[in-house]
C-alpha cells in the first residue's frame, strides 16, 4: 500500500498530466504546446518511477525509462521539429474559443468526477481515487482534437488522449506490463512520424495545415 | 427420408460442378447432376406421400448452437415433390437454353443451389433451419436473377426491387417466429405445436399476421406483389420457371405451416384476410395479365392471380375449419394445393415456352411475334397445351383443380357464419371472373404470339430449339395431361397432404377413381368420359364433312391467306396486334390498371386539316407500385439526400460525432 511522500508524488504527477492537458486547451502558440507535451510525458515517467520504487518492481522502473524517453523526449521533439519550420504559427481560430473551451474543461472534469465515482467504488484505495484526472485527461484530448483546426494541434489532441489513457493504466492497474506500454508507446511514436509527414506534406502542398480546409475527401 | 437427403447432397455437388468444372463440360454435368437430385428428392418425397408416415433428422453439425432439424410430412413433401418436378424439367430445359452461348459459372452453379434451398424449405422442422433455409433461398435466388445483369442493365432493378421486397418480408418472418418459438418455450417445430395451448389470442394473431406479411409477400398476394412482374420477367427462363412455379409455392407452405399447423388453425378472421388477399390478387393479377404485351410479364401477373385463386382456397379451407366444418375444409384445401400443383407444372411450362420464344426470336414483346406455329410447331403445340391448362379448359389439369374449388367453395355455404358465406362467395365470383381474364389473356399470347404473319423480320427468322428444352417442357405437358385426363390418381396424395395442413385435419371422404367423385356431396365429374367425348366428336365431324356429298362449286378451290377473310392481300400489318387486342379490356378495367396514354396529331402548316402525323403512346405501370411504394421510395430518398448532408468531409465533424457519442455515453452511466 502507497502511503506518504510517495503517495504525494503521485498525486502531483497525475495533477501534473490533467493540468498540462488544460493548459493545451488555453495556450495559442503551437510551440508551448510541445512543452506541453514534456511535461506530460516527464510527470508520466516520474508517477511510473515512484510506483516501480515504493513495488519494488522493475518492470515498471524499465516501463518508467520507456515512457520518458519516447513521450517526454522524442515525441515533443518530433513536434517541435514540425512546429520549427513554421515558426511563429498559432492556433489562431479554433472553433471553440479559449473561455468557451475552459469552461467545457470544467465540465469535463466534473463528468469524469461522476463517472469514475463508480469506478472507485469498486476498490476504493489512494491510486483509484485519482482515476478521474485520468479520465479528464481523455476527454480533455478528444475536446482539444475536435476543436483546434491546425495539424499539430489535432496531433498534441491524439496524444493528450494517449497520455490520459496511460496514466488511467498506471492508476488502475498499478502499472502495465512492459510489453504492452513498449507496444503502445512504439505505436503513439509511429502514429505521430506519420502525422508528422502528413503535416509536412500539407504544407508542401496547400501552403497551410489548417485541417477545416480538407473538404474534398467525402463520398 | 434417405432418397431426399441423398438427393440434396446430389444438388449441392452440382452446385460445385456448375462453379469450377471448365467451360465445355460445366452445364451439362450441373444439369445431369440437378435432374439425378430432382429424382432422388421426388422418390423420397412420393414416398412420403403414398405412405404417409413422417420421418425426422437432428443434428447438432452443420449450425453452430441450435444445429439442423429436418423433417419429412405430407405437407411439405407435397411442395418439394412439386419443386422437384418443375426443377426435373429445368434441368433439362436449362442444357439447351445454354447452349449456344455458355452460361457464366455463377449461373450454372446458381440454379442447382437454386434448387436445394427450395427443396430445403418445406422440409425444416425448426425455426433456425427453417430461417436459414429461407434466406439462403432469398439468397440463391437473387443471384440466379442477377445472372443477365451485364447485359441487360433491367435485371438490376428488379433484383433490387426483389431484394427489398424479399428481405421486408423475412424480417417480418423471423419476428414472428422468434416471438412464436420464446413464447412456445423451444425451437423446434414438434415443441412450438405441442405447447400453443399456452399462447395468447393476441400473442398468436400478432405471431400470424408478422408471419402472412412475409409469406404472402412471397406468395406474390396483392399489395407486396410489385417485386414478382418485374423478377420474373428478367430472370433467365429455367429460372423464372422456378421461381414461379416453386418458389411462389412456399409462401403458401409458409401460411399453412404457421397459421395451420403451429398456431393450429387459430382464429377464423385470419383465414377471412387470407381469403381476401386472394381475392384482390387473383383479380388484380387477371385483369394485369389481361391487358400485359411482355410475354413473360403477362406469365408473372397471371402467376399473382393463380396464387390468389390458391390463397383463396387456403383462406376458405382455414375460415371452415375455424367453424368446425372439418371436411369441406380438407376439400377445399385439397383443392387449393391441387391448384397449386397444376399451377407449378403449366406455368413452368409457360415459363419454358416464353423463354424458347426469346430465344428462338431475342424478344417477349407479343407485338413483335407472330407466326411462329409454322416455325416452331413443337413449342406452338407444347406453348398450347400449357394455355390450354391455365385456361381451365376440361381434360386439362387447370380444368381439373379449378372445378374442385368451385365445387368446394359452394357447398361450403352450409357454413353458420355469415363472415364465411362471405368470404366463399367472393371466392367464387374472383374464380369465375378470373377464369374468363385468363382465357383472354392467353388466347391473346397464343392467338397474337404463334398464330397469323410474323411481324418482325427476327420473329420470321425463327428456328425450332433443341431436344432438351423440348423434353423439359414435354415433361410437363405430360403432366399436365395426366392431371387433367385422370385426376384421380393424385388425389390420395393430395388429400394426405390436406390432412396435414392443419392441426386434427381429417381426410376427405373423397371416393378414390380416375376421375373426382365427392361421394358425400354429390358431385362428380369424369374428365377421361369428357376427353373421350370430345376426342369422339371432332372424330365425327371430321368423317362427316370428308364423306358428305359435296356440291360442284364447293369443290373448285379458291386460294387465300388463312384468317385472312378472303382478302388477296395480307400482311402483318393488317393484323390485331396484343394491344389492340387488350385494348376494350383496358377500357373496361381503366379504373385498376390507369393506363397512361398519349395521343398527339401533327398538322401540316399550311392546313388544321391535313394530318403530318400521328403518334399514339401508351403504358401500363401497376398502379399498386404508384400509389402505394412510389411515395414511400421517394420519402427515404429524400430522407438518403439529407443524411448525406451530414458527413460534409470536415474531420472536425466526424470527431465531434466521436466525442459527443462518448460524452453521452459518459453522462448516462453517470
Amino acid at each position: 500500500m502507497i502511503s506518504g511522500a510517495a503517495l504525494d508524488g503521485v498525486e502531483l504527477a497525475a495533477g501534473v498530466v490533467l493540468a498540462g492537458a488544460i493548459l493545451a486547451l488555453w495556450r495559442k502558440d503551437l510551440r508551448s504546446l510541445t512543452s506541453v507535451l514534456a511535461l506530460q510525458g516527464i510527470a508520466l515517467a516520474a508517477l511510473a518511477a515512484i510506483l516501480a520504487a515504493t513495488g519494488g518492481d522493475v518492470g515498471l522502473g524499465v516501463v518508467a525509462g520507456v515512457v520518458l524517453v519516447t513521450k517526454g523526449l522524442v515525441i515533443p521533439g518530433l513536434l517541435a521539429r514540425v512546429v520549427r519550420a513554421d515558426p511563429g504559427s498559432r492556433e489562431t481560430a479554433p472553433l471553440v474559443n479559449v473561455p468557451a473551451s475552459l469552461v467545457a474543461a470544467a465540465g469535463l472534469v466534473i463528468l469524469s468526477y461522476l463517472v469514475a465515482g463508480q469506478l472507485t467504488a469498486l476498490m476504493p484505495d489512494p491510486l483509484t481515487r485519482l482515476a478521474p484526472l485520468g479520465l479528464a485527461t481523455v476527454l480533455v484530448g478528444f475536446f482539444v482534437l475536435v476543436t483546434r483546426r491546425k495539424a499539430v494541434s489535432q496531433i498534441v489532441g491524439l496524444l493528450l488522449v494517449d497520455n490520459g489513457v496511460a496514466l488511467l493504466a498506471f492508476l488502475l492497474t498499478a502499472g502495465v506490463p512492459l510489453l504492452v506500454e513498449l507496444g503502445t508507446s512504439l505505436d503513439v511514436l509511429l502514429v505521430v512520424v506519420v502525422l508528422q509527414v502528413l503535416a509536412t506534406t500539407m504544407r508542401a502542398r496547400f501552403g497551410h495545415v489548417d485541417l477545416d480546409q480538407l473538404r474534398e475527401l467525402h463520398d | 427420408m434417405t432418397a431426399y437427403l441423398i438427393g440434396i447432397g446430389i444438388a449441392v455437388v452440382a452446385a460445385l460442378v456448375g462453379a469450377v468444372l471448365p467451360d465445355r463440360h460445366r452445364l451439362p454435368g450441373a444439369a445431369a447432376l440437378s435432374a439425378a437430385a430432382c429424382v432422388a428428392v421426388l422418390v423420397g418425397a412420393v414416398h412420403v406421400l403414398v405412405s404417409g408416415h413422417t420421418s425426422g433428422l437432428h443434428t447438432a453439425q452443420v449450425l453452430p448452437l441450435t444445429g439442423v432439424d429436418l423433417s419429412l410430412d405430407p405437407l411439405g413433401a407435397l411442395f418439394i415433390a412439386t419443386t422437384a418436378g418443375v426443377g426435373l424439367a429445368a434441368s433439362w430445359y436449362s442444357v439447351g437454353y445454354g447452349a449456344h452461348a455458355t452460361p457464366s459459372r455463377t449461373a450454372t452453379a446458381m440454379l442447382p443451389a437454386f434448387l436445394a434451398t427450395l427443396l430445403l424449405v418445406p422440409a425444416a422442422a425448426s425455426v433456425a433451419t427453417f430461417m436459414v433455409a429461407w434466406e439462403l433461398m432469398a439468397l440463391t435466388s437473387l443471384l440466379a436473377l442477377l445472372t443477365d445483369h451485364r447485359r441487360r442493365p433491367e435485371t438490376r432493378d428488379a433484383a433490387q426491387w426483389y431484394a427489398a421486397m424479399t428481405h421486408i418480408g423475412a424480417a417480418a418472418i423471423l419476428l414472428g417466429l422468434v416471438l412464436l418459438a420464446d413464447h412456445a418455450g423451444g425451437q423446434t417445430f414438434a415443441t412450438i405445436a405441442s405447447h400453443r395451448g399456452r399462447l395468447s389470442v393476441p400473442l398468436s394473431s400478432t405471431v400470424f399476421v408478422l408471419t402472412l406479411i412475409g409469406f404472402a409477400s412471397k406468395a406474390g398476394a396483392v399489395p407486396l406483389h410489385v417485386w414478382l412482374p418485374r423478377a420474373h420477367p428478367e430472370a433467365p427462363s429455367p429460372v423464372s420457371a422456378l421461381m414461379s412455379g416453386a418458389m411462389v409455392n412456399l409462401g403458401v407452405y409458409g401460411i399453412l405451416r404457421v397459421g395451420g399447423v403451429l398456431l393450429g388453425g387459430g382464429q377464423s378472421w385470419w383465414w377471412v384476410v387470407v381469403a381476401a388477399l386472394g381475392v384482390v390478387s387473383a383479380f388484380f393479377g387477371a385483369v394485369h395479365a389481361a391487358a400485359s404485351t411482355d410475354t413473360k410479364r403477362l406469365l408473372a401477373y397471371s402467376t399473382v392471380d393463380n396464387m390468389g385463386l390458391v390463397l383463396i382456397g387456403v383462406g376458405a379451407a382455414g375460415a371452415l375449419a375455424a367453424g368446425g366444418e372439418r371436411m369441406l375444409a380438407g376439400l377445399v384445401l385439397l383443392a387449393a394445393l391441387f391448384h397449386l400443383v397444376n399451377h407449378a407444372l403449366f406455368k413452368g411450362l409457360l415459363f419454358f415456352g416464353a423463354g424458347a420464344v426469346q430465344h428462338a426470336t431475342g424478344t417477349r414483346d407479343l407485338d413483335r411475334l407472330g407466326g411462329l406455329a409454322r416455325r416452331m410447331p413443337a413449342v406452338t403445340a407444347l406453348f398450347g397445351i400449357g394455355a390450354l391448362s391455365i385456361g381451365a379448359l376440361p381434360g386439362l389439369n387447370g380444368f381439373a383443380s379449378e372445378w374442385l374449388l368451385l365445387e368446394g367453395l359452394l357447398h361450403g355455404f352450409a357454413s353458420r357464419s355469415a363472415v364465411t358465406d362471405a368470404t366463399l362467395l367472393a371466392g367464387v365470383a374472383a374464380l369465375a371472373i378470373t377464369g374468363g381474364l385468363t382465357a383472354t389473356a392467353f388466347v391473346k399470347a397464343l392467338g397474337v404470339g404463334f398464330l397469323g404473319q410474323p411481324r418482325s423480320e427476327r420473329a420470321g427468322g425463327a428456328r425450332e430449339v433443341g431436344p432438351s428444352m423440348l423434353a423439359g417442357m414435354g415433361l410437363l405437358a405430360g403432366g399436365c395431361v395426366v392431371l387433367g385426363v385422370v385426376p384421380g390418381v393424385a388425389l390420395p396424395a393430395l388429400d394426405r397432404a390436406a390432412a396435414a395442413g392443419f392441426a386434427g385435419g381429417a381426410p376427405t371422404t373423397l371416393r378414390v377413381g380416375l376421375g373426382l367423385d365427392l361421394a358425400s356431396l354429390h358431385g362428380a365429374i369424369e374428365p377421361a368420359l369428357l376427353v373421350e367425348g370430345l376426342l369422339a366428336g371432332i372424330i365425327v365431324a371430321w368423317g362427316v364433312i370428308r364423306l358428305a356429298p359435296r356440291r360442284a362449286e364447293l369443290r373448285r378451290p379458291r386460294r387465300a391467306e388463312a384468317w385472312g377473310c378472303g382478302r388477296e392481300l395480307q400482311t402483318a400489318r393488317m393484323e390485331i396486334t396484343a394491344t389492340s387486342f387488350a385494348e376494350p379490356l383496358q377500357r373496361v378495367f381503366a379504373d385498376v390498371l390507369r393506363p397512361d396514354r398519349d395521343l398527339e396529331v401533327t398538322h401540316t402548316v399550311e392546313s388544321a386539316y391535313v394530318t403530318q402525323a400521328v403518334s399514339y403512346y401508351q403504358r401500363v405501370d401497376d398502379a399498386v407500385e404508384r400509389v402505394a411504394y412510389r411515395p414511400v421510395i421517394g420519402a427515404v430518398s429524400w430522407w438518403g439526400r439529407l443524411a448525406r448532408r451530414v458527413p460534409n468531409g470536415s474531420v472536425h465533424r466526424y470527431l465531434a460525432f466521436g466525442f459527443a457519442a462518448l460524452v453521452l455515453i459518459l453522462v448516462v452511466l453517470a
